[in-house]
This record gives C-alpha cells, sequence and structure tokens, in this order.
C-alpha cells in the first residue's frame, strides 16, 4: 500500500472548532466544541449555554426565583417541589455529605452571609438553628422539606453539575470534542488531550501546567479571587462545617473525577479537610492535587493523593 | 510544614520563574456575535449615545455604578422596517482583567443576551494601559486566538463576573436615561 491514511489529520481539517464565553453562574462560562460545520457547532454552543442557564435560574441563592430560594423561604413550612435537577443536585450533595461525615454541607449558607459572602435576603429564617444537612429531607416526586429552618446553598456543587449538562449536550449534538469551564470547574471529552494549568496560589496571575486531561473533569478550589478579610484573616468562602468558620486561603485544590459535580464538590472536602479526605476520595475513584505555595523557597509544592497511597 | 503531609507527598516542586505570565483570549468578533445575538436582522444601523455629564450622573445614580465614558457604542438591529432590538459593545476594567463584551437588548429594554468578545488577564499595570489593550483590538478576524496557545485551560479561581453584571445594569440604565 502506498497510500497512507492519517485518519487524525483528515478529522482535523473538517471540524470546526468555536469557543464562546459568557457571564454565568456567578463567573465566566467558557464552552468549547468541535463539529463537522460552524452552524452545527454553533447551535450545539448555544444549546450547552441554555442547560447552564436553566441550572442558573433553578440555583442561584442570589436570584429569588430560585429553587434554593424557594426552599430556603418556604421548604421549613411545608413540603415543596422542586425541578427534578435541583433534586438531583441535592441528592449527589446529601450522598456527598454522608460520603465525607459532613464535612460537604449544603447548609452553610447562613455562615457565608455573615462573612458576606452571600447576600442577606429578607424573607429567610434569621433564627441560628442547629441544624444541618440531616435536616434537609428529600422526599419521592421530587420534594423536599427542612426539619430545621436553615438555608442552603448550592453553590458549591451546582456549578460541576451545570457543566456535566453542558457537555451532555456538546455531546448530543454530535460534537467530536468539547470543553466546558466554568470559573474552574472544568469537563472534557474527545480525542486530544488538554492541557490543565492551574493559579500560583500567591501570583494569581500566573499559571502553572498541571496535568493533562483526556476525558472527564476537573475542578479547582481556592480563594485567590473570591478571599475576604474577615477578623484579621484572610479567608475563602469554603466553610468548615464541623467548625462553622471560613477555611483561610493560600492553597488551591484541584480534584479529578468522571463528572464535574462530584469534582465540585470533593474540592471543598479535600479543602476543608485534607487528612480526612483519602477515604472519600477513594470512594469517589478521585484524585486530588493540592498547590501550596513556599515563601522560603518561591515555589509552589504540588502534593498528590495518589503518591501517598 | 504542610499539615497534610502524611496524606499527601510532594510530587514536585514548580519554581515560580516557569509560570507562565498574562492570559488572553479572542472569542468572537462584533459581526459573528451581532449575529449570533440577533440571527434574524438584516442590517445593524450604528446608533452611539453620547452622554452629558448630566445623564451619567443620571445612570450613576439609577444603576450604582460609575460611567466611564461619555460615549456608548450601539447599533440597531434591523430586519426591514422592523426593529428587533440593540446591540451594546462594552468594556469592563477589573484588578486583574479587561474584558470586551456585548450586551442584546429588545426593544424594550429586556436584556436578551451577553456574550464575551474578549478577555484578558495580566499583572494589573498594563490593563489601563490605552496602547496595550489597543494591540489586541481588531488585530484576529474570525476565531478564538489566544495570546500563549498552551493555556487553553485554567482550572482554579472562580473568577467572578461581578465586573460585567455591573455593566450590563450600567447599560440597562443607560437605555432608560437616553435609549428608550
Amino acid at each position: 500500500m502506498n497510500i497512507t491514511l492519517e485518519p487524525q489529520k483528515l478529522q482535523q481539517a473538517s471540524t470546526v472548532e468555536l469557543v464562546r464565553a459568557r457571564p454565568l453562574l456567578g463567573t465566566i462560562v467558557e464552552i468549547s466544541a468541535c463539529g463537522c460545520a460552524a452552524a452545527q457547532t454553533q447551535a450545539a454552543i448555544a444549546q450547552a449555554f441554555a442547560e447552564i442557564e436553566k441550572v442558573h435560574a433553578l440555583m442561584s441563592y442570589h436570584d429569588e426565583d430560585s429553587d434554593v430560594s424557594r426552599i430556603n423561604r418556604e421548604a421549613f413550612d411545608a413540603e415543596l417541589q422542586v425541578d427534578v435537577h435541583t433534586w438531583r443536585v441535592l441528592r449527589a450533595a446529601r450522598l456527598m455529605a454522608e460520603a465525607s461525615n459532613g464535612v460537604f454541607d449544603i447548609s452553610v449558607a447562613r455562615q457565608l452571609t455573615r462573612l458576606g459572602f452571600l447576600p442577606d435576603h429578607a424573607g429567610f429564617p434569621k433564627t441560628q438553628c442547629r441544624g444541618d444537612w440531616r435536616d434537609i429531607v428529600l422526599l419521592p416526586d421530587n420534594r423536599v422539606r427542612l426539619a430545621c429552618d436553615l438555608s442552603i446553598d448550592l453553590s458549591g456543587i451546582a456549578k460541576g453539575y451545570a457543566v456535566d449538562l453542558a457537555i451532555q449536550a456538546l455531546s448530543a449534538a454530535g460534537m467530536s470534542a468539547g470543553r466546558v469551564n466554568a470559573g474552574g470547574d472544568l469537563r472534557v471529552f474527545g480525542a486530544a488531550g488538554q492541557h490543565i494549568h492551574v493559579r500560583d496560589p500567591a501570583a494569581h496571575t500566573h499559571t502553572i501546567p498541571l496535568l493533562e486531561l483526556t476525558h472527564g473533569a476537573a475542578a479547582t478550589s481556592a480563594g485567590y479571587y473570591s478571599e475576604r478579610l474577615h477578623q484579621g484573616h484572610m479567608v475563602t468562602p469554603i466553610i468548615h462545617p464541623h467548625r462553622k468558620a471560613a477555611c483561610e486561603s493560600g492553597r488551591s485544590v484541584t480534584v479529578l473525577a468522571k463528572d464535574c459535580m462530584t469534582a465540585d464538590a470533593l474540592t471543598k472536602v479535600v479543602y476543608a479537610n485534607p487528612r480526612g479526605a483519602a477515604a472519600v476520595l477513594k470512594s469517589y475513584k478521585a484524585r486530588a492535587l493540592i498547590v501550596e505555595h513556599d515563601p522560603l523557597r518561591g515555589a509552589c509544592h504540588i502534593f498528590d493523593s495518589q503518591q501517598a497511597e | 510544614m504542610s499539615k497534610h503531609n502524611w496524606l499527601m507527598l510532594p510530587a514536585l516542586i514548580v519554581p515560580a520563574a516557569i509560570a507562565a505570565p498574562a492570559y488572553a483570549v479572542q472569542y468572537q468578533t462584533l459581526e459573528l456575535a451581532q449575529k449570533a445575538l440577533f440571527p434574524e436582522a438584516a442590517q445593524f444601523v450604528r446608533a452611539d449615545v453620547m452622554m452629558t455629564n448630566e445623564v451619567r450622573q443620571q445612570i450613576e445614580k439609577a444603576s450604582g455604578v460609575r460611567v466611564r465614558n461619555a460615549l456608548q457604542q450601539v447599533w440597531r438591529a434591523e430586519a426591514g422596517s422592523r426593529m428587533l432590538g440593540w446591540f451594546v459593545l462594552d468594556e469592563v476594567i477589573g484588578k486583574h482583567e479587561f474584558i470586551t463584551y456585548v450586551v442584546a437588548l429588545q426593544p424594550d429594554g429586556a436584556v436578551k443576551g451577553v456574550d464575551i468578545l474578549e478577555y484578558r488577564e495580566t499583572h494589573g499595570s498594563e490593563i489601563k494601559n490605552e496602547k496595550w489593550r489597543a494591540q489586541f483590538i481588531g488585530k484576529k478576524q474570525g476565531e478564538a486566538f489566544r495570546l500563549d496557545e498552551d493555556i487553553a485551560n485554567i482550572s482554579g479561581a472562580t473568577l467572578s463576573c461581578k465586573n460585567i453584571s455591573n455593566g450590563v445594569k450600567r447599560i440597562v440604565a443607560t437605555y432608560q436615561a437616553v435609549m428608550k
């Protein structure tokens, strides 16, 4: 045979890659897709953004009409029916809370409000209740009830879920490859591996090449763009539920998992409690990389949960 | 040293020197964004808005956002004699980022869509420098380009879109004040 086939090159020649970005979920969401024609690829990206907008509308803490706001206002008094997507995220949050022994807890909205990370809504319960994730009762037919007048916040998990839905939309639209990055929660699919960089925890505008991802998700949590000064310390919007206090900033946690919702939620578990996270990571078949700045050497240490096994 | 040492052994040490600087992406051109946000439009008619100091103050009061420029670049999207809405080009400057984006408004001023055209991130000082900014504008026609081709994916940092949200608020207030 004197004909050499180069399928990869042929494929590359006939595909169109488009990248679009929109402000959603409180961050900038970037969606990239490879399709056969520009119009088809454009339509696939529009569909993927529509999925993200759907999650945004359902699960935003800031939006008063969202399912999350309805739960916070009304679910203590009565059972409340929510969208199937909201219910799925609530169920995943519950499983994560069980697996992490409550280190992941969506009932920390009040602490976040107190630290100034979330707005103070007029209609939300004011009294301090001792409840936690166990008081969020999930009932059949997508119904929810709160056994205690707490407030929930899904921002530690919903972004990952939105990314997963967007990836499904790209794949269902026939794209050969795709990438969705919602401010650090990202997922990819397609033949070629993608290099993932993370920010230097000490110099935010610098990036460090961390890994190559061919499929699955990577999510990173760190304080750099969200940290605030609280009582003399820089704190992150990641609350340690057992201490009910914010974690201090200075390192970043990246979790690799098969889907982005899992990766997103696990970053909070590892960030709050690196010691205790090994078993949880294992049960989700996930891997964590911690980037920590060393001021003495002016370098970054990278810790890998898989190397510790 | 680290509290989690016993769990996670340091895999490698990355010296700060190899960290790559500045990150910039151009997502799409103005023309492509116009087509994407108003696919049914036949033409876009320039309808820039000049704001007097008085109007700027009025917009600032209504939106709670500072008005930096007296000129707002605006187009009217039309299909024949039918007015489809407004297409507004805007930019916001954050602490670390400079973002060019467009807002599509329905004829009644409701936000129809927001799309980011260019996103640039840097160490700070360059952002406010007109010359530095100018080097990007209109440099490449067509699809996405990156200053550093290797840095396609940054995981990490929930970079807030607060500046854009404020920008959109300001544009909606601008519509109420002068475009209605």
